[in-house]
């Protein structure tokens, strides 16, 4: 994936906070900024009670997954806000903007629950074209569930609690499944391997940085 | 991994979306352990992947589909052949012994198109729930990854089975915004009537279907 294919390059995420996007950045693969400060644990820290045991480093991959889940429902919600689909289609689309939202909720009362703070809405400049022309929408629709489900299976190993594991594997399937129904509509391969592939940093930097305003 | 240890059951008890919610009341949920080790929850994958890949590759055989439905069921069946493969050649790897394919018996599901697809449609959604319910007993990373990469794949052929059935979006397509899990004697029922006799190998009924 290149930048050219997401929005040729230009920024779609801006944070609202300098900690929001350091951590989606480390969590991204994103190298760059000071490793000493990242492995502070920015924005999750100070809010755990004496004998709570949730492991900031779950707390980071919840908000990094928060974070993709919020591009994805902006994204949709402004592209079904519009008249481009319709028929079949637009009913294949509907639910997903459903699963987002939900999978938006979900997590940030997973961070609360965990005494962790979500991390904040970030702001979205999708380029001019994205929701007027059909096919230019169902693409990058494409690329984004292809790349949530390779976000989601780099951090299988990751997560240390099994509550959460279950969770996010539960959110993974359902992403493999937009993006399969994705592939069908603009004539790509459903089944691109046997198995799901997690992305390594290097990947997952290539694909994450056309988001980032960084 | 002893963390996966004291909480076994509770990712095959409880739905993603319910866990999210019990994260402070998970020992109260743990049942009797279904898997003792990675090699048991391997071999109960295996055996429904060899399930799958018969099922596709008599399905296959029988000419009932033409076109993109003929080249996606194609493709199908070469990813469950895939996961028999890779799933045979882990288990070898960490000691243990496959299970030998089960015989089995498919009914009419070669009838028709319908039938094919239809039947396909419940097998997919039945592997992605079997494997979400057992992937809390894995203990090994690198097993969990791959059984995880498993999950996933199953879950775009569920999708894509259930559109070329044209069915209902949410609640044939998608299942709702979080898959849910299934317990393997929840599994083990639902894919009874397709076994004509249980592979041998796996260390008695507690491990095969």
């Amino acid at each position: 994936m290149s930048k050219q294919e997401l929005f040729d390059g230009k920024p779609v995420m801006v944070f609202t906070k300098e900690t929001d996007r350091r951590n989606f950045l480390r969590w991204a693969g994103i190298v760059g900024v000071g490793a000493g400060l990242a492995v502070t644990g920015v924005g999750v820290g100070g809010k755990q009670p004496a004998g709570a045991q949730t492991d900031e480093n779950d707390l980071e991959i919840l908000n990094y997954a928060l974070t993709l889940e919020y591009l994805e429902a902006e994204f949709y919600r402004q592209g079904l806000a519009g008249p481009i689909l319709s028929g079949r289609e637009r009913a294949l689309v509907e639910p997903i903007l459903d699963h987002e939202n939900a999978h938006v909720s979900s997590l940030t009362a997973t961070v609360k629950k965990l005494n962790g703070t979500p991390v904040d809405k970030p702001r979205f400049k999708f380029p001019e074209g994205t929701f007027t022309d059909k096919a230019k929408f169902l693409e990058t629709a494409r690329t984004f569930e292809e790349l949530g489900v390779s976000a989601y299976h780099g951090q299988v190993t990751q997560i240390k609690a099994d509550p959460i594991l279950a969770a996010a594997a539960a959110i993974a399937g359902v992403e493999s499944r937009h993006a399969a129904i994705l592939q069908d509509l603009t004539g790509g391969d459903p089944f691109p391997a046997p198995v799901e592939m997690p992305k390594s940093k290097e990947q997952v930097l290539e694909a994450a940085k056309p988001f980032i305003d960084a | 991994m002893k963390r996966r240890d004291f909480i076994k059951g509770s990712v095959a008890a409880v739905p993603g979306s319910v866990a999210l919610q019990m994260l402070g009341t998970r020992f109260a949920l743990a049942q009797t352990a279904d898997f003792g080790s990675d090699i048991d929850v391997l071999n109960y994958a295996l055996t429904l992947e060899y399930l799958e890949a018969e099922f596709y590759r008599q399905g296959n055989a029988a000419n009932l589909l033409t076109g993109k439905e003929a080249t996606y069921l194609a493709k199908i069946g070469a990813d469950e052949n895939a996961h028999v493969s890779a799933i045979t050649q882990t288990v070898q790897k960490l000691g243990g012994t496959p299970v030998p394919s089960p015989a089995v018996d498919f009914a009419d599901s070669f009838s028709s198109r319908d039938n094919f697809l239809k039947t396909s449609h419940t097998f997919e959604n039945l592997g992605v729930q079997a494997y979400l319910g057992a992937a809390g007993f894995i203990k090994d990373k690198d097993v969990l990854q791959a059984a995880a990469g498993i999950f996933g794949v199953e879950a775009r052929h569920a999708a894509v089975v259930g559109n070329l059935l044209n069915l209902e979006p949410e609640g044939g397509v998608y299942m709702g915004p979080n898959e849910t899990p299934k317990t393997k004697a929840q599994v083990l029922a639902a894919a009874g009537p397709f076994i004509k006799t249980a592979s041998a190998a796996a260390g008695g009924a507690a491990t095969t279907l």
